[in-house]
């Protein structure tokens, strides 16, 4: 049984429609994270999801209660906000303690429940402060801490960590993932940061303009996005993405474009471009292919069948230390590729890569919809 | 570094004389503009407190005399019947008027804060009795308490013969038509002061306390007017101020009739100066009156300078 069943819910602030009908369910323990650009409507879904705001249409079920109805203390919900959201006038620890005393939880309970999560977010030594005598990151742990107090059936996240700066956030990342993992806790987590997104989520909802785009793994969503708005989305640098024709080569279907010599080359794609027809050859399609796909030769990967070394001219190299950048025009297009640093390069020249065309993507350049599936 | 230093050196070397003139002028001008005005305020203010505080010390009856006579004066005050009071009116009406004008200013905030439509429209009404000098307040209001023309005459002619509001002709309740025209007038003005600050509180802050399980009420009184507390002291110091230099209104409202019963220090002050040739005996009540706001405006300028250092 789902532990958070989103069934079609809508939401219109008279004629605009926020949400257009999400369905998603979510399994007791499970860490979904909802991505999406600015304005899609993340936050709206959550307050939904809270009862802070009242859905048009559609159930939001919590374990097998229907709570489309319910106000927000009847759903056992708890929510980190982006702003923290901390009661100003209040201590750390009335701030931990005030959902039980509204609760009316008899104060010895009270007090216990506020030291062990103390302990666990180590903010003991600040119970005694006002919020505005705290960093971010402690904020931030007494937000955590209001709502780990009550041991609530759901958790939401609206950006938590969005005000924090990049160190802090990495180690608060890794502390939230831990939690999960030892309290084992249904969580909704909303984030703009694709790291937090990947290496967070069991599952990843993927929003735009008030619609579910995709709702899968990190993994998953990453190798084989839905369309090109997903694939272009999760994952940085972004995927390239590459008009090409479709065309007939000797192992099957696959996509032919220019080199850097202006030369045509063929590539070959997965499982000899299953799920296209013959008719489509000819057909311009947008190849998508993730930057770490495009490689200096690698010998052992030399002879298999979806590997082509392809020369392009090197307009502009990055270096990252682990890896060097390479920018290069292929078809009119920009295209990232991720070289070893030792491999010699000259901006100006020809170079001669390794394209990885295992993963490779096939989208409609109109409708970008994906194609090979 | 050193280059930097060379260049500018030479560059203000090359100046021409009347550049530097201007440069002068420019470094003179906020000064020169500011002079005046220092010069004014600091006669007209800080002088003229100075000149009220010597003469109360002296005798001084309808026109100054540099007679010394210590502490008399003030001995004299507190031993004045109307001085007593017209101290304890104002305490009467100062507590009152503060404790009504704050709660109803808080009532009508949280009223208005709760998204009603036409709420620009309510909100210029409720704070347009500002806009009105006390004197008007006064008047209309004396018409309005005043038992022969007023609200008793209107419910008499009704028909409910029995009814009587003549507080405005009651020695013992006079005070009382002060503290409801003063409210009338003011509390417009708290309420916007706190519809503002119930404005700036955060939004997610209330969500996250509804998530916690608490009632809109509750909201209200555990978290939100707390975190108020800033406004809830400017209110009071802003109120506390307007009555003790309350004048207007009694002068125009009852004339701190009947007798002297509805009379502030303000206009015992005015009385004994200028009109009953008392100048030493008022100069010493404004003194006191000094001292009182003082005692209110010290501990707040104090309070809000130390928060802008620490902010
Ligand atoms: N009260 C409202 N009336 C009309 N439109 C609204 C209202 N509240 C939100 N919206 C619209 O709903 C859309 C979704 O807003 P929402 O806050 O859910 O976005 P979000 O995905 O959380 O964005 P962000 O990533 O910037 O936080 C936005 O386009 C916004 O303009
Ligand atoms: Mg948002």
């Amino acid at each position: 049984m789902a532990a958070l069943t989103i069934d079609n819910v809508q939401k219109r602030y008279g004629q605009t429609e926020v949400l257009k009908g999400i369905d998603i369910a979510i399994d007791k323990g499970e860490f979904l994270i909802l991505v999406g650009p600015s304005g899609c409507g993340k936050s709206t879904l959550m307050n939904s999801i809270a009862g802070l705001e009242e859905v048009s249409d559609g159930r939001i079920l919590i374990g097998d209660q229907d709570v489309t109805r319910a106000s927000p203390k009847d759903r056992d919900i708890a929510m980190v906000f982006q702003s923290y959201a901390l009661y100003p006038n209040m201590t750390v620890r009335q701030n931990i303690a005030f959902g039980l005393e509204i609760r009316k939880v008899p104060k010895a309970e009270r007090e216990a429940e506020v030291k062990r999560v103390a302990q666990m977010l180590q903010i003991e030594h600040l119970l005694e402060r006002k919020p505005s005598q705290l960093s971010g990151g402690q904020r931030q742990r007494v937000a955590m801490g209001r709502a780990l107090a009550r041991r609530p059936r759901l958790y939401l996240f609206d950006e938590p960590l969005s005000n924090l700066d990049a160190k802090l956030r990495v180690e608060m990342r890794t502390e939230i993932k831990k939690l999960h993992q030892r309290l084992g806790t249904t969580i909704v987590y909303v984030t703009h940061d694709q790291i937090e997104a990947m290496t967070l989520a069991d599952r990843i909802a993927v929003m735009r303009d008030g619609e579910l785009l995709q709702l899968a793994t990190p993994q998953e969503i990453y190798d084989n996005p839905a369309n090109q708005f997903v694939a272009g989305f999760m994952g940085s640098p972004a995927m390239n993405f590459i008009p090409c024709q479709l065309a007939q080569g000797d192992t099957g279907i696959g996509v032919q474009l220019e080199d850097g010599n202006g030369q045509p080359v063929w590539l070959p794609l997965p499982d000899g471009g299953a799920g296209l027809q013959q008719a489509q050859l000819g057909k311009t399609v947008t190849l998508g292919l993730r930057p770490e796909m495009i490689t200096e030769p690698q010998p052992h990967k030399a002879g298999q069948p979806l590997v082509r070394e392809v020369a392009i001219r090197v307009d502009v190299t990055e270096p990252t230390g682990a890896d060097t950048m390479v920018l290069t025009e292929l078809s009119g297009v920009e295209v990232n590729c991720r070289v070893n640093p030792r491999y010699p390069l000259a901006t100006g020249q020809l170079a001669s890569l390794m394209f990885d065309m295992s993963k490779a993507v096939l989208f409609d350049p109109i409708t970008e919809a994906r194609l090979d599936n | 570094m050193n280059n930097i230093d060379a260049v500018q050196t030479l560059s203000e070397a090359k100046r021409a004389p009347l550049a530097r003139i201007q440069d002068r002028l420019a470094d003179w001008l906020p000064k020169l503009v500011l002079t005046p005005t220092l010069l004014v305020v600091l006669v007209c203010m800080y002088g003229y407190i100075l000149w009220t505080g010597l003469l109360s010390l002296t005798n001084s009856r309808l026109l100054p005399v540099w007679n010394f006579i210590g502490t008399g004066q003030y001995d004299r005050l507190f031993d004045n019947d109307r001085w007593l009071v017209a101290l304890n009116n104002l305490v009467l009406f100062g507590g009152l008027f503060i404790l009504v004008c704050l709660a109803l200013g808080v009532f009508l905030a949280i009223l208005l804060d709760q998204k009603i439509r036409q709420e620009g429209a309510l909100r210029t009404i409720y704070l347009y009795p500002m806009a009105i000098s006390f004197i008007v307040t006064g008047t209309a209001w004396k018409w309005l308490l005043n038992p022969s023309l007023g609200l008793e005459k209107l419910v008499h002619s009704w028909g409910f013969d029995s009814f009587s509001f003549d507080w405005l002709v009651d020695p013992d309740r006079v005070v009382f038509c002060l503290v409801i025209a003063a409210v009338w007038q003011s509390s417009g003005f708290v309420m916007a002061m706190f519809l503002a600050g119930l404005r700036g509180v955060d939004q997610e802050m209330v969500k996250a306390a509804q998530l916690d399980g608490a009632s809109m009420p509750t909201i209200y009184r555990r978290i939100i007017l707390p975190s108020l507390k800033p406004v809830f002291f400017s209110a009071f110091v802003i109120l506390a101020h307007i009555a003790i230099k309350s004048f207007d209104l009694v002068a125009a409202l009852t004339g701190g009739g009947p007798g002297y019963s509805s009379d502030l220090p303000a206009n015992f002050m005015y009385t004994h100066a200028f009109t009953r040739a008392q100048m030493g005996l008022g100069a010493a009540s404004a003194m006191v009156m000094l001292g009182g706001v003082l005692a209110i405006l010290v501990p707040y300028l104090y309070s809000e300078l130390r928060g802008k250092r620490n902010a």
